[in-house]
């Protein structure tokens, strides 16, 4: 009797218990200095090549539609391409079409853009809250100036030093799409056709787009702060991808335990029921 | 590529006309009174079955369209939520409709309000069930939440578009016991629903439903359409393969099945080959 | 100046026009048979998504636009007009039944009460923020201002945005505890998948493989005779067998789902656009 109580209750583990050492799990991890070197997958090597192969002074566009709810995930894919972009010597601009993402991008690009010696205006601005992103892009292909008119400051896209000889998407190399929803099927829909496209999403959404990736539609996918840990790798810097990566794996992990102990408990107890 | 025109891809024009045309031309045999199968949903099944628990326990029903913007899936899940209300409505039970986006909510109202009336108990029908919370995703999620922790739903229909919220409806709705059935489109959210509930509708047994539950001719006729016009792609995809293989992938026919922009080469090629 | 006079005359009109003519319409509508009522609702739609149709299949210029295609822009703007409208509505709505249930102390109030605070408190700051942004009515930004957006938004919008998403680790946790039981074949398949493709995806499955004596990296020699020992060893690999599964095996299904979901839904616009569609009529 005794013996199958062990195995029921290793099948039923009150999930409050669970939480508890899920918790517990993370925060350790969050703390421990184990660094694990990744196996860059293939499409995080594209994302990283397809803007290594940018040069200065050409035009990138970042959409960021994430806002506080994706922000484990989306700010160190955020934060790290943003600094690859800087690095890079490359102008960009940022586009959101959620309300609570142009606050958020806004307030990190300008913290990363200080770091880094980027002026706002000059080498990057922020086109602020766009409200229909299909309306948006198709307008950006044709004129951005008439689309957006101003930036997130109020000042005119006419008179900015970055958009300098740039009338419309058609002038930019690449838009990199940081985002928790699935704006990306409007950037493939609506796009100029030699506008490339890098996509960042959350590891939940990232599951759709490998279709895209094998059709070429898209160049490199990130996926998630795992995918921004290894984009973090290739580029050399300790970011939120960094810290975050050994509480992601070790939650697997500890994941897997359960499950096998759960289903442990379900083949002992049949074992002991049939006996 | 894109497909802004039908200019930019005549081949795909060509598709969306002809799979309108399978979809026509079968309600119009249903029409006539053909016989139509449709294989069975056990998913659907399970519908008035949950209601019926509901009923038993005397706890509420929930029906949640998801984070679905007005459109195709918001009308199918609509659909779906009002002919559960009709069966509510012969029992009594009490239900809650929560959306995430105003205008469903605006649609829903009437929907539920109709539900009621067309099972002739308008005296039921409670304006308040239908309740619009937040537009903001996990505002959203936890307003769902709450509702379903503190009035320990019976029965929880999830049907619509999700995104990561998924997960929360329907391991709230595990934690007080409640028989969950969910249908979505949204690719991503089946393992979560797999995991967490106890019927899935995945892809397009979602646009199914409808016509599984009404039976109705126009329905079930525009169902063998949508499966005629699959089985048309199925075996272009394999000739596509097989031809590709045979006589190479630079192929104007290969690359009028294959590539974004295979028309205009199909066409020079087709032109050629007519004028020999 | 918040609107150019002219421009104000104008849009006024233009309301004032539209609220005359839908209230024209309404008894209208009421004096039809429902037959007729339906009839003419059909007709609308019918134009309605015509307009749509044509747009599409219209041949078009250099430009990339025919003859519908600026006024299908601005048809899509008249949309966000309908949404915002309705977000009124559902506003309303809310308001109403938890002001409702606060005053005739219903059971649970005290959360109606909570949500009629927060909901006053975050629009009047938030609308506030937006003057000031913009410079309407002379509005600036104070210190009051800056620290309650930053306590409102960052501190508490922010956090608990946050906190949701983070319930769904505690919950996937729970849910896959519970879930994946060698129960059936197909279950056995969906554990095993998710056990490989979250071993395999992240660091310590590189590390595993690496300890277990798997080949690190794919040489040329093996990328030219895929059939030879190492480079069988190196596909075994956990990150591989991750990949292999995200790639070879769910982008196929994928697309399988996709293809039936977009006939699903144009079938579905098909029937709503020649109203064949009855279901929440």
């Amino acid at each position: 009797m005794e013996a199958r109580s062990i195995w029921e209750r290793m099948m039923r583990i009150d999930r409050r218990i669970l939480y508890v050492i899920l918790a517990v799990n993370i925060i350790a991890a969050l703390m421990a200095r184990v660094a694990i070197e990744p196996d860059v997958p293939p499409p995080v090597k594209r994302f990283y090549d397809t803007v290594e192969a940018l040069q200065p002074g050409d035009m990138v566009m970042v959409s960021s539609t994430w806002s506080a709810g994706t922000l484990a995930e989306n700010q160190p894919q955020f934060e790290a391409v943003l600094k690859h972009l800087m690095r890079k010597r490359v102008r960009f601009t940022i586009i959101s079409f959620a309300p609570p993402a142009r606050d958020i991008s806004h307030r990190l690009a300008r913290r990363i853009a200080e770091e880094n010696g980027y002026v706002e205006g000059k080498d990057w601005a922020h086109f602020g809250y766009t409200p229909d992103i299909i309306i948006a892009i198709k307008g950006m292909s044709e004129d951005i100036v008439q689309t957006i008119r101003q930036d997130v400051r109020r000042v005119p896209i006419a008179d900015l030093e970055v958009m300098r000889g740039v009338k419309s998407l058609k002038d930019y190399k690449l838009v990199v799409d940081v985002t928790p929803s699935d704006t990306l099927g409007n950037w493939i829909s609506y796009r100029p056709p030699d506008l490339k496209i890098l996509y960042c999403p959350t590891s939940v959404m990232a599951a759709e787009a490998y279709t895209f990736l094998d059709s070429g539609q898209i160049l490199g996918m990130i996926t998630g702060a795992k995918g921004a840990y290894e984009y973090e790798r290739l580029l050399g810097i300790v970011g939120l991808g960094t810290r975050f990566i050994n509480a992601i794996q070790f939650s697997h992990v500890l994941i897997i335990f359960f499950i096998l102990l759960g289903n442990f408990g379900m083949l002992m107890q049949r074992r002991a029921s049939a006996s | 590529m894109s497909y802004q025109h039908a200019e930019d891809n005549w081949f795909a024009a060509i598709l969306i006309a002809f799979i309108a045309l399978a979809v026509l031309v079968n309600i119009w045999r249903a029409r006539r009174g053909k016989a139509l199968y449709i294989r069975r949903i056990p998913g659907l099944d399970a519908i008035d079955e949950a209601i019926g628990r509901s009923t038993e326990l005397g706890r509420p029903v929930t029906m949640i369209p998801g984070l679905t913007g007005f459109g195709v899936e918001a009308v199918q899940a609509l659909t779906i939520f009002k002919y559960i209300t009709k069966q509510i409505a012969r029992f009594a039970t009490p239900m809650r409709l929560l959306t995430a986006n105003a205008t469903v909510y605006a649609v829903a109202q009437e929907a539920i309000a109709d539900a009621y009336n067309e099972a002739e108990r308008p005296d039921l029908y409670d304006a308040d069930s239908v309740r619009f919370l937040s537009s903001e995703q996990f505002a959203f999620a936890s307003g769902v939440a709450g509702l379903i922790q503190r009035e320990r739903v019976a029965a929880n229909f999830m049907f619509g578009i999700f995104y990561a919220e998924s997960l929360i409806f329907a391991e709230t709705g595990n934690i007080v016991g409640a028989v969950q059935i969910a249908g979505t489109v949204s690719f991503t959210q089946v393992p979560f629903f797999v995991a967490a509930c106890d019927y899935t509708i995945i892809g397009d047994e979602f646009y199914a439903t409808s016509a599984y539950i009404s039976r109705e001719p126009v329905l079930l006729g525009s169902l063998v359409g949508q499966d005629l016009s699959k089985i048309s792609f199925a075996s272009m995809i394999v000739g596509g393969s097989m031809i590709s293989t045979f006589i190479g992938t630079d192929h104007p026919i290969v690359q009028l099945l294959g590539k974004p922009q295979g028309w205009q080469p199909f066409v020079e090629w087709l032109s050629q080959v007519l004028g020999r | 100046m918040l609107f150019d006079t002219t421009q104000l005359v104008v849009a006024l009109l233009w309301i004032a026009g539209a609220f005359a003519l839908a209230i024209a319409l309404i008894p209208l509508l009421g004096t039809l048979p429902p037959r007729g009522r339906f009839a003419l609702i059909s007709f609308v739609t019918f134009i309605a998504g015509l307009f749509f149709a044509a747009e599409f299949f219209l041949p078009v210029g250099e430009d990339n636009k025919n003859i519908l295609t600026d006024p299908f822009q601005k048809m899509q703007g008249s949309l966000q007009v309908i949404t915002a409208l309705s977000l009124g509505l559902g506003t309303y709505g809310l308001v109403r039944l938890h002001l409702r249930n606060a005053v005739q102390r219903r059971p649970q109030w005290g959360y109606s009460l909570v949500l009629l605070v927060a909901f006053v408190v975050m629009a009047f700051f938030s609308i506030w923020n937006t003057m000031a942004e913009k410079g309407l009515f002379g509005i600036e930004r104070t210190q009051l201002l800056e620290n309650a957006f930053t306590l409102l938004f960052d501190y508490t919008l922010i956090q608990l945005d946050a906190t949701m998403f983070s319930l769904i680790a505690f919950y996937i946790f729970s849910a896959a505890y519970r879930a994946f039981r060698i129960r059936s074949i197909e279950a056995s398949i969906l554990m095993f998948t998710a056990m490989l493709v979250m071993i395999g995806i992240v660091p310590l499955g590189k590390l595993i493989s690496d300890s277990i004596g798997l080949p690190a990296v794919q040489t040329a020699e093996m990328r030219t005779n895929p059939f030879m020992l190492e480079n069988i060893l190196y596909n075994l690999r956990l990150p591989q067998i991750a990949g292999w599964i995200q790639e070879t095996l769910n982008a196929p299904v994928q697309r399988a789902i996709e293809f039936g979901v977009g006939i699903g839904a144009l079938a579905m616009a098909i029937r709503l656009w020649l109203s064949l569609e009855r279901g929440i009529n």
